[in-house]
């Protein structure tokens, strides 16, 4: 250690030494060139920093994520869709804006997998996450209802989200069947589920480092206008393209 | 004849299909989720069975491709694998990321099944002795019939003769003390546990006979000893199943119980040898991975596994599993081929340990409360591993939820197993049912259960025996229990200490439930319950060989002795110090 601490010194000194010899110009130049440099680097980083541009899309598996995704892209779901073990990751301008003439920004949209065993991957997500859009299955919602609105819950209290209060839509897939649900009923029985949810999960409250948030007000059964973030409801079907809810939804959050 | 042939993304989109319709898409639906998900194929093709269909399948990990071919299992296709590298060879060149329909493709295709055909025709010819087609009989068919099955009987013997020590000292009425039994010759069979989770009704099991003769042996000589003894079993005699009052003992203060305390992890491990993989990876940019480079990585990586005490065979099929995802891949720019090993071996088991449902057992209570029936719990598992001790941190934890709880003291077989837990309720103020010994306790747990329906409580935690999981009357006696009262929940408890035996104790109890059940729906085990976790520092591997064997998550975790040392898994953890 000694030795060390005796090598730094001389190193140093040297350094001094060396320093002492050059022109001060050139000593002056040298420290503008590297302060300048240290001043774009900062400033280019703070502006790409500023807004996130991320759609997230999520739900559970056989909602119509990976559909949706395509119809936004290319405006057809091509030849149909398997569960999806990876997560689709595209930039790119909406297909029903790519008529328009005038410079349209494009949107990064992720399509997470909904599967339970993949739900680390919509947490990778979510930190960078503009808005979210929770795909719901309209058609084979009453069985898959508890599941829906934990996986809904689970979005709804991470902490990031909360924080940057980053709003969600609930999208009520396939709405072209006839036995769907109306998204007024859906929207019901999902308020009614995660009120359950927030009595079993937040019975004892003293958990310190909890990356869960309160919901809703305490003493009120749950609705979702009492959330920090917006939640809104809409309805439309990805395989016939009714998607224009959700594309709205896209432009209002995501500057065109 | 082929039903379908598929080929889509990883991320889901479907880019040819052969039927053209895409109207067979939830055979291979229920593939991924319960297949390719769960890392159970040991190669990169596999073979799975699903009811009436087989199905063969491909990855091409260079493209992020996958290809499965669905046909009917009676007709077996031996062209399938040969017509799938074909078709992976030919796509490959075909293939664009940006375009999503190649109808071109369907003429190409022709041509490569009439091929593959022909080579099969070709090599039937040039066999001696035809092909036979394998008997549709009830011989567990692997699940890959690539893979040389390894003979895990001599590992199994070797534990048997392990767990002898580790067992509980029951003397005299001890069944299956003395040999450690050969376990039923064969494979180490995942296919047999892929499909009693899929509930087909699986074969009985032939062997063990012999089992069955030694255990009555055993108890006959030991009625005639007991005779002969000066009464030193003390013990209450209990009449009649009355639920015995409270008796007002002090609760003291306990502390609050830690499963509802989160815990925050960081990020794992950073590759090590920064400078030195920098170095190597400036060197490799562009290169695909190959078999040969993954070879060394994965031998290491896989013997740091097995110093965490996952299970041999597990780590070896997890390397496996893992080396078939990488083969064909490009290297990222600056990333060592280790690191990409890691990463993908982190990314593996994660999503191992991942539950698939949802482990929200309070959601649940509450749910069957509307229904106005009490939420049934059972605890099984070998001798000596935790269950009352475990049973009673459970019932803390639901207390401390504002739930009333009954303890059912089924466990009518170990002496002082029934005291035990009536000091448990003592402490807990909470009712016990319980009908002393000697008792079947299958009818203890029915009556157990109305008499809490009667007085509205709203969880019932039934304790068992522990018996070893090649017993068979005692495995058919736990079978009856829990097809007579079909539990809500019925949850294995594992030590934390045991290496590979834990495999084998799954695979067995899931077997012989699923075996010796009378009714065609087999109940399995739906949780885990990983006991004694304070007593490994970091060797946690039995927390993997579990769940990949049995598919069932981990529910909770002992880390303690006292009432509030029960804890929720915490997935990331426990990756973190696999793979440190």
């Amino acid at each position: 250690m000694d030795e060390w601490i005796r090598q730094a010194e001389s190193w140093v000194g040297q350094a001094e030494g060396w320093i002492h010899q050059q022109p001060p110009e050139q000593i002056y130049v040298a420290a503008a060139v590297v302060a300048i440099t240290i001043l774009l680097l900062i400033t280019v980083s703070c502006l790409k920093s500023s807004k996130p541009n991320t759609i997230v899309l999520s739900g559970l598996s056989g909602g119509g994520k990976t559909t949706l995704f395509y119809q936004l892209r290319d405006g057809s779901a091509h030849q149909g869709t398997v569960t999806s073990m990876e997560e689709n990751n595209d930039t790119f301008v909406l297909h029903s804006e790519q008529e328009r003439k005038s410079k349209v920004k494009p949107v990064h949209i992720v399509d997470v997998p909904g599967h339970a065993r993949l739900k680390p991957k919509l947490d990778e997500v979510l930190p960078k996450a503009a808005g979210v859009v929770f795909v719901v299955d309209a058609q084979d919602f009453l069985s898959s209802m508890q599941a829906a609105a934990e996986y809904l819950y689970d979005i709804l209290t991470k902490a990031t989200v909360v924080k940057k209060k980053v709003p969600v839509l609930i999208f009520c897939n396939k709405t072209d069947k006839v036995t769907a649900h109306s998204k007024e009923f859906i929207k019901k029985q999902l308020e009614k589920e995660i009120n359950k949810l927030r009595e079993s999960r937040t019975a004892i409250s003293s958990a310190d480092i909890s990356d869960e948030v309160q919901l809703g007000v305490p003493g009120e059964s749950f609705n979702f206008s009492q959330c920090l973030n917006r939640v809104t409801v809409a309805e439309g079907a990805g395989s016939t393209g009714n998607v224009s809810a959700v594309e709205e939804f896209i432009r209002e959050h995501v500057k065109a | 004849m082929l039903e379908e042939l598929l080929i889509f993304t990883r991320g889901g989109l479907i880019l040819w299909a052969l039927s053209g319709g895409g109207a067979q898409a939830s055979p291979v639906d229920a593939l991924i989720r319960s297949g390719l998900l769960e890392e159970r194929p040991a190669d990169g093709a596999g073979f799975s069975l699903d009811g009436k269909r087989a199905l063969n399948w491909a990855f091409d990990n260079g493209l992020g491709l996958v290809f499965v071919a669905v046909y009917r299992r009676v007709l077996r296709l031996l062209y399938v694998d040969d017509l799938l590298a074909a078709v992976r060879a030919e796509f490959a060149r075909v293939y664009n990321p940006k375009r999503t329909s190649y109808d071109g493709f369907g003429d190409v295709f022709r041509q490569l099944h009439l091929e593959a055909q022909a080579r099969a025709d070709e090599m039937n010819k040039f066999k001696q002795a035809p092909i036979k087609p394998r008997p549709p009989s009830p011989v567990p068919v692997p699940l890959s019939h690539n893979d040389v099955p390894k003979v895990p009987g001599d590992d199994g013997g070797n534990d048997g003769e392990s767990q002898q020590g580790g067992s509980d000292g029951e003397s005299g009425k001890e069944e299956n003390s003395g040999d450690p039994e050969p376990k039923d010759g064969g494979a180490f069979n995942l296919g047999i546990l892929h499909r009693l989770r899929i509930k087909v009704i699986p074969t009985k099991d032939i062997n063990n006979v012999n089992g069955n003769k030694n255990n009555n042996k055993g108890r006959k000589k030991n009625k005639e000893k007991e005779g002969t003894h000066r009464k030193l079993d003390f013990s209450d005699p209990v009449d009649g199943g009355k639920v015995t009052d409270h008796v007002v003992v002090k609760k003291g203060v306990q502390g609050q119980s830690q499963v509802d305390t989160d815990e925050n992890v960081g990020d794992g491990p950073k590759a090590e040898g920064w400078f030195s993989s920098v170095f190597q990876s400036i060197a490799g940019g562009n290169t695909v991975i190959g078999k040969s480079d993954l070879q060394p990585t994965l031998k290491a990586l896989k013997d740091r596994l097995m110093t965490k005490k996952v299970a041999e065979e597990i780590a070896e099929k997890l390397c496996e599993s893992v080396a078939a995802s990488l083969e064909g891949k490009k290297l990222g720019s600056f990333t060592s081929i280790s690191s990409t090993v890691q990463a993908a071996m982190e990314e593996a088991i994660l999503r191992i340990l991942t539950p698939g449902r949802s482990i929200d057992i309070l959601r649940d209570v509450y749910a069957a409360k509307e229904r106005e029936r009490p939420y049934v719990i059972v605890f099984v598992g070998v001798n000596g591993v935790g269950k009352s001790t475990n049973l009673a941190k459970v019932a803390y934890w639901l207390l401390q939820h504002d739930l009333s709880v009954t303890l059912a003291a089924c466990d009518t077989f170990r002496s002082g197993a029934v005291e035990q837990l009536r000091t448990h309720a003592r402490r807990l103020q909470i009712p016990i049912f319980e009908k002393g010994y000697e008792r079947d306790p299958a009818v203890v747990a029915k009556q157990a259960i109305q008499e809490a329906t009667r007085t509205k409580s709203d969880v019932v935690l039934v304790d068992t025996a522990g018996r070893m999981q090649d017993n068979e009357p005692l495995m058919r006696a736990l079978s009856k229990l829990i097809n007579v009262n079909s539990p809500d929940l019925v949850v294995f408890v594992g030590e934390a200490l045991v290496g590979n035996d834990a495999v084998d104790q799954l695979t067995q109890f899931n077997q012989k439930l699923a075996d010796l059940s009378a009714v065609p729906a087999a109940r399995l085990i739906d949780g885990i319950l990983l006991s004694k976790f304070d007593t490994v520092d970091d060797k946690v591997g039995a927390a993997l060989s579990m769940v990949y064997v049995s598919g069932a998550p981990i529910m909770f975790v002992g880390c303690g002795q006292s009432y509030t040392d029960l804890k929720k898994l915490n997935v990331k953890s426990i990756v973190n110090t696999l793979l440190k």
